[in-house]
């Protein structure tokens, strides 16, 4: 169920919304526990965990040694005899250490028991870069684990999905890679875009996974994005009102994916502007292309604009990296392309 | 001790094992035509079969309940059958049939029964931090269920053995964790990627009760096997058992064996079923009858299995859809 | 009725220089008794800050701008 937001409704940011929807569901659900390295008392590098080690204790929010094969395949065996973990995997960047764990047990054990286990497990994780990082602390990767069947991925952009979508993530049977980008979870110790505070209700909520939203809506282009990307490209869509008419396309969910509302978009707009900040080829905007070419090529007037990570690993000077980085300058740009 | 019923019931639980692995290894390279050919016959793939390491799976699964888990590694099958997977849905899996255990989604190497909390994995080591995850559930709801992880020596060192083992001990989770070693890793002896000539060693670096046995002797086996799962039903958290066993055929069907030499026939003679069987007989426990009996019985019941298998029919084509999500 | 509320005191150094890193409510908006209205850090230790009563808010340091301890922050009337 959505819930509604109105004037009076009270604004946290991405991570509390976080964290508050893990412990809404933990009070509800005696199955629901946390397993990840530091988010006990430390809340969790990125914050996702605040609060709940003081609420919930560590029987229930467990620190575990730094095994990420062990403490991943651990929660596998415990989603697999009915109980319902939260496994945090501090950066997406270490999922090479265990990714065994993840693409080829957590996600094809329900699919090679002919659909009689069921692994109800959340995996979530931090992505993202723009804040000197480099280059095994700041990708992505969305794209690579959406490439391997049978895990679910939602990638929330504002507080008021991020608590929707970690309700639905834990109630879903599937695994369901959450994945939060750090420059979205509204930290005081990191450079932060005023939308990753938002209203947030109270109440327990859900937003489904698999639909996008219209984050903007508009009639001459259609920006499709994700993630910390979402609010740059609102930010320039509201600089261009009056000028350009932007529809803003937050995905919200990589897998499923919601071909059908980019299509629909893009039947109205003919111009396709894809804003992703995970590597640029072989991964989710060349999907979010293919998506248009296999239904109707004829549907875009302009060939498309992909704003996206260049295909290089992420340099650590701010100047480099945000040389790569899909900024507010490049995404206006490449409206200004598609539109001219 | 074990009584003399249970004696007997070992010795026809290995009988069967055999019975069935020597089953599927005729009828495997019976119809592969051409005969080189891995993905042709009624049988495709890949197949590791278990003869010689009867004793294993029969000693430990004599300890379990329906309720306890194991999580297997590629070379299955004693394990499944001694734990009390339902024979017929497995052959049907093996056979990739819709009435297989996974619809035939599966197959040989991944192989799972929830009932019986049986599962298995072709990824070395891989299914022991979900044993260490089966145990963290048994504790959590307060049952005195274990889980049992079984992978073989050249497991012992893979990354995830050793996750596992800290983390069991840390957690002092009811998990027992059986090395199988039966001296190869496909082609590498254990000499040559082991350094140490006692794994048990292992499980003392992790902080928990560790054991080396010898003797591929099921009774041994069992008692070794009881000592863990009653201390991990107790409360007293992990144990690392060793057990030396005998791979008597291929590491997979089809394995020239080249690499083994001499060690092959040398193996073959340290067969314990056959030796099983002379004790008994020694002791007056079972006659020369009563084993070609117990062996008939086997057979046709491994029989039954593959012709339940062999008529049942294919998952429909599109059936391959299903299952990405619950 | 008017409340200031003023920096946390929250590091053994009394110079030791904070940071206002977020304001959950804006100058003029409505707040209530025990609503988190900002985030602050110092050193790297954040904490929320509560309002003590109901009433309008005023903010009295920009988002990100620092502070000391014991400065006065924002105020409720």
């Amino acid at each position: 169920m959505t819930a509604t937001v109105d004037a009076g409704t009270r604004r946290v940011t991405t991570a509390k919304a976080i964290s508050e929807g893990i412990a809404q569901e933990m009070r509800s659900n005696p199955d629901v526990f946390v397993m990840g390295e530091d988010v006990g008392p430390y809340g969790g590098i990125f914050g996702s965990t605040g609060g709940l080690y003081e609420e919930f204790g560590s029987t229930r929010i467990i620190d575990t040694p730094i095994s990420e094969t062990g403490f991943i395949g651990a929660g596998i065996g415990a989603a697999v005899e009915g109980l319902r973990p939260v496994v945090e995997l501090m950066f997406v960047d270490f999922f090479g250490v265990c990714f065994d764990q993840i693409y080829n047990h957590m996600a094809k054990i329900h699919y090679e028991s002919g659909g009689n286990v069921k692994v109800p497990m959340v995996l979530m994780t931090a992505v993202g870069g723009g804040y000197s990082d480099a280059a095994q602390h700041s990708q992505c990767l969305w794209a690579t684990f959406a490439h391997m069947p049978g895990m679910k991925i939602v990638v929330p952009s504002n507080p008021y999905d991020a608590k929707g979508l970690m309700i639905s993530a834990i109630r879903d049977d599937n695994p369901v890679v959450f994945m939060f980008h750090k420059g979205v979870m509204g930290l005081p110790w990191m450079a932060k875009n005023p939308r990753s505070i938002g209203p947030v209700p109270e109440e327990e909520y859900t937003v489904p996974i698999g639909k996008a939203a219209i984050a903007h809506e508009g009639s001459d282009v259609t920006v499709v994005s994700l993630s910390i990307s979402v609010q740059h490209c609102l930010d320039v869509a509201e600089e261009l009102e009056g000028t350009t008419s932007v529809e803003v396309i937050d995905l919200r969910s990589v897998v499923p994916l919601d071909r059908e509302a980019i299509l629909a978009s893009v039947a109205k707009t003919g111009r396709l502007v894809i804003v992703d900040e995970d590597y640029k080829s072989f991964g989710l905007s060349g999907e979010i292309v293919a998506t248009i070419a296999d239904k109707d090529p004829s549907m875009l007037k302009k060939p498309v604009e992909r704003v996206c990570y260049p295909d290089v690993p992420v340099p650590y000077a701010r100047v480099l990296e945000y040389e790569a980085l899909p900024t507010r300058d490049k995404i206006k740009d490449a409206i200004a392309k598609v539109t001219a | 001790m074990v009584d003399n019923d249970t004696r007997v019931d070992f010795y026809r639980q290995m009988v069967r094992i055999r019975a069935y692995e020597a089953a599927l290894q005729a009828n495997y390279h019976a119809d592969k035509t051409p005969q080189w050919d891995i993905g042709a016959g009624l049988i495709p793939g890949e197949m590791h079969l278990a003869a010689g390491q009867e004793p294993v799976a029969v000693g430990l699964c004599a300890n379990l309940e329906k309720d306890d888990a194991i999580t297997g590694p590629h070379r299955p099958h004693h394990l499944a059958l001694a734990k009390g997977v339902d024979i017929n849905k497995m052959t049907a899996e093996i056979y990739g049939r819709d009435t297989g255990l996974c619809h035939g989604k599966g197959g040989h190497m991944h192989l799972f029964d929830p009932e019986q909390h049986f599962s298995c994995s072709g990824i070395i080591a891989e299914g022991m931090p979900v044993a260490v995850g089966q145990a963290l559930a048994f504790s959590r709801k307060g049952t005195d269920n274990v889980a049992v992880a079984v992978a073989g020596e050249g497991a012992a060192n893979q990354g995830a053995f050793h996750e596992a083992l800290n983390l069991a001990s840390m957690w002092k989770l009811p998990v027992i964790f059986i090395i199988e070693d039966n001296d190869w890793a496909i082609s590498v002896a254990r000499d040559s990627a082991t350094p140490i000539k006692d794994g048990s060693l292992r499980g003392t670096a992790y902080g928990m009760p560790s054991q080396r046995v010898e003797g591929n002797d099921v009774e041994m086996i069992y008692e070794a096997c009881k000592t863990a799962v009653d201390r991990a039903r107790a409360g007293g958290g992990p144990t690392l058992l060793e057990i030396h066993t005998v791979r008597m055929w291929g590491h997979f069907e089809g394995d020239a064996q080249a690499y083994r030499g001499d060690e092959l026939a040398e193996a073959n003679e340290r067969d314990p079923i056959p030796a099983y069987e002379k004790r008994l007989i020694s002791a007056g426990l079972l006659t020369d009858d009563q084993a070609a009996q117990i062996k008939a019985e086997a057979e046709a019941e491994v029989q039954a299995a593959i012709d339940f298998a062999t008529s049942s029919p294919e998952p429909k084509p599109s059936d391959a859809y299903l299952h990405v999500f619950a | 009725m008017s409340e200031t509320i003023t920096f946390p005191e929250m590091s053994n150094d009394p110079d030791a220089e904070g940071v206002v890193a977020t304001w959950f409510a804006n100058t003029g908006e409505p707040v209530k008794a025990g609503q988190v209205i900002a985030e602050v850090m110092v050193d790297k230790v954040s904490v929320d800050v509560e309002a003590p009563i109901d009433g309008t808010i005023t903010c009295l340091i920009e988002e990100e701008g620092t502070a000391k301890q014991g400065q006065e922050i924002a105020r409720i009337d």
